[in-house]
């Protein structure tokens, strides 16, 4: 509540005075107008969340105030103030675009609750426009994600039909020398030129296998996909997938979830993935008996996921070193070491960050903070493949010169 | 020195091209067979001894990777080396995986090729070898270690 901007606007000075100092022992210090031109001017300069505003006044009345405020700043949410006994100027209002209407004498309490319903309402429908636009541009991501898929099958399968080709061109040739270079050939009239020829043959099958290679590797990316997810949906899934090698040592795994849904936007193959990192790890430390603790955290602009466990823990002189590639303590064979590293990456991807806490012999417990929207950072707007998509879809419709 | 051939068999559906590769491994020594698809290699492994098969990936019907699983099923000794058109290293991973020697990109270098074909001769020799050594343990142990 103390961040919202306010004004109040009021004729009656007295008055104004002693709501805004009463406002502001409570944390909410307004703006003041003591007029509707005056309201408008200040309006201008400073954009404001909630405005008071007096129905009754001498020359551009609370009205006309408010239509101009709702033409000029709809996000703005006005309170209309009417005398006692006029409560029809207050469903005008209403009908004109206020939030609501108070009638003096008022009261504090009131007032207040209604300003803080009316920075709810703003709060709610910028959660809604801002969810809106990233649905839109998720769906123009999809496209994208699409389209390159369909150039990933097209590129492997263009490769695949020149490479066969190209492979009996290679034997063919290669052949052909093997046998020029035999004894009985040794005399062969213009052997050179022959040799010649099937060099530059060799020469533009490695080229043209080098392309093909490109393409391979110009189609192919790991490419992510943002979509909502049900955290919660998602713990349950990562859990299933690694539940019986829990049971096999005897480890309970346990959920706590703050709420009964969280979503947020992002890669949830990859953030799977991430979880059963770290959950597969969690079980590999733990002893039998012990348990797994899955906690989800945090509602507003990141939530936490934490999975905890009661194992033997790390040794400090480890933990720097544990997000670091082909750093293990398992035996030779048992880990790559690269489980950590890889999900520390995933996770800095996703625009989240990872943190550990342990204590030998008490258990280890690995954070993962995550924004609510992923901003993936390659942006796919800026990638090149789609260009060359562009204009690949451009060429269709030209004429060949 | 006399070089003692390999017993190669290409299974690829392009003819063209084991055709070729025959024609050209045979000429530097190799003993080659060719097969046009899984199942007429694995016909082929059953009435002849083969060191090392070169197997395509993608083929119609039976595909490299099934018969792959066969071979290695019916004849583990026998080494594989696969070839792959489309650059998915993925199925080459999985391929080596099932217990490949190696695998190659078409159109593979011909060096290259004959290093693999080499040393996967060498692991099936080296293989028969500690196999034979063992039976002739096991041999001595049966009888006492009295001839």
């Amino acid at each position: 509540m103390n961040n919202i901007r306010l004004l109040l606007v009021d004729d009656e000075d007295d008055f104004r005075r002693t709501i805004a100092k009463r406002l502001g022992k409570r944390g909410i210090a307004p703006e003041e107008a003591g007029n509707g031109e005056e309201c408008l001017a200040i309006l201008e300069k400073h954009p404001m969340d909630v405005v008071i505003l007096d129905v009754k006044m001498p020359g551009m009345d609370g009205i006309e105030t408010l239509h101009h405020i709702k033409e000029k700043y709809p996000k703005t949410e006005v309170i209309m103030l009417t005398g006692h006994a006029t409560t029809r100027d207050g469903v005008d209002g209403i009908k004109k675009g206020a939030f609501d209407y108070l009638s003096k004498p008022i009261e504090l309490e009131h007032l207040l609750g209604k300003i803080k319903q009316a920075h709810e309402k703003i709060r709610r429908e910028e959660e809604k426009l801002r969810e809106a636009e990233f649905r839109a541009r998720m769906e123009q991501q999809l496209t994208t994600t699409e389209r390159l898929a369909s150039l990933g099958t097209l590129a492997a399968g263009v490769a695949h039909e020149i490479n066969n080709p190209l492979a009996i061109i290679k034997e063919s040739a290669g052949f052909m020398k093997l046998i020029l270079g035999k004894e009985e050939f040794a005399d062969m009239p213009r052997r050179k030129d022959f040799e010649l020829a099937l060099g530059k043959i060799e020469k533009g099958i490695d080229r043209a296998k080098r392309i093909t290679l490109q393409l391979l590797g110009f189609a192919r990316k790991d490419d992510s996909v943002l979509a909502e997810v049900n955290l919660i949906e998602l713990a349950d899934e990562a859990i299933q997938l690694v539940d019986r090698e829990a049971v096999n040592r005897e480890i309970e795994i346990i959920r706590e979830m703050a709420h009964d849904k969280v979503t947020i936007w992002s890669d949830p193959y990859k953030l799977r993935q991430v979880l059963i990192n770290l959950i597969t790890n969690s079980i590999h430390a733990t002893g039998s008996g012990g348990k797994i603790t899955i906690i989800l955290e945090g509602m507003g602009e990141e939530v936490t996921l934490t999975v905890k466990d009661t194992g033997q823990g790390i040794p400090k002189e480890n933990l720097k070193r544990i997000f670091e590639p082909f750093f293990s303590t398992k035996s030779p064979g048992k880990g790559t070491g690269l489980g950590l590293f890889v999900t520390r990456n995933i996770i800095e991807k996703l625009g989240g960050t990872i943190k550990v806490e342990s204590r030998i012999g008490q258990g280890s417990s690995f954070s993962v903070k995550l924004p609510k929207y992923c901003e993936i950072k390659e942006s796919l707007a800026q990638d090149e493949r789609v260009d060359f998509l562009d204009k690949i879809a451009s060429h269709n419709g030209s004429k060949p010169q | 020195m006399v070089k003692i051939p390999t017993k190669v068999l290409i299974v690829d559906d392009e003819k063209d091209f084991v055709e070729m590769l025959s024609l050209r491994l045979s000429e530097v020594g190799e003993k080659v067979a060719p097969a046009y698809s899984g199942q007429e290699g694995l016909e082929t492994l059953e009435k002849t001894s083969i060191d090392v098969v070169i197997l395509d990936i993608k083929m119609p019907g039976m595909d490299g990777i099934e018969t792959l699983r066969e071979i290695k099923k019916q004849y583990p000794l026998v080494e594989v080396i696969l070839l792959t058109g489309h650059g998915s290293t993925e199925t080459a991973v999985e391929g080596m995986k099932l217990g490949a020697f190696d695998y190659l990109m078409k159109p593979a270098d011909f060096d290259d090729l004959s290093a693999k074909l080499e040393g996967a001769r060498k692991r099936k020799d080296e293989q028969e070898e500690r196999i034979r050594k063992a039976e002739a343990s096991l041999l001595v142990r049966r009888s006492g270690g009295s001839f």
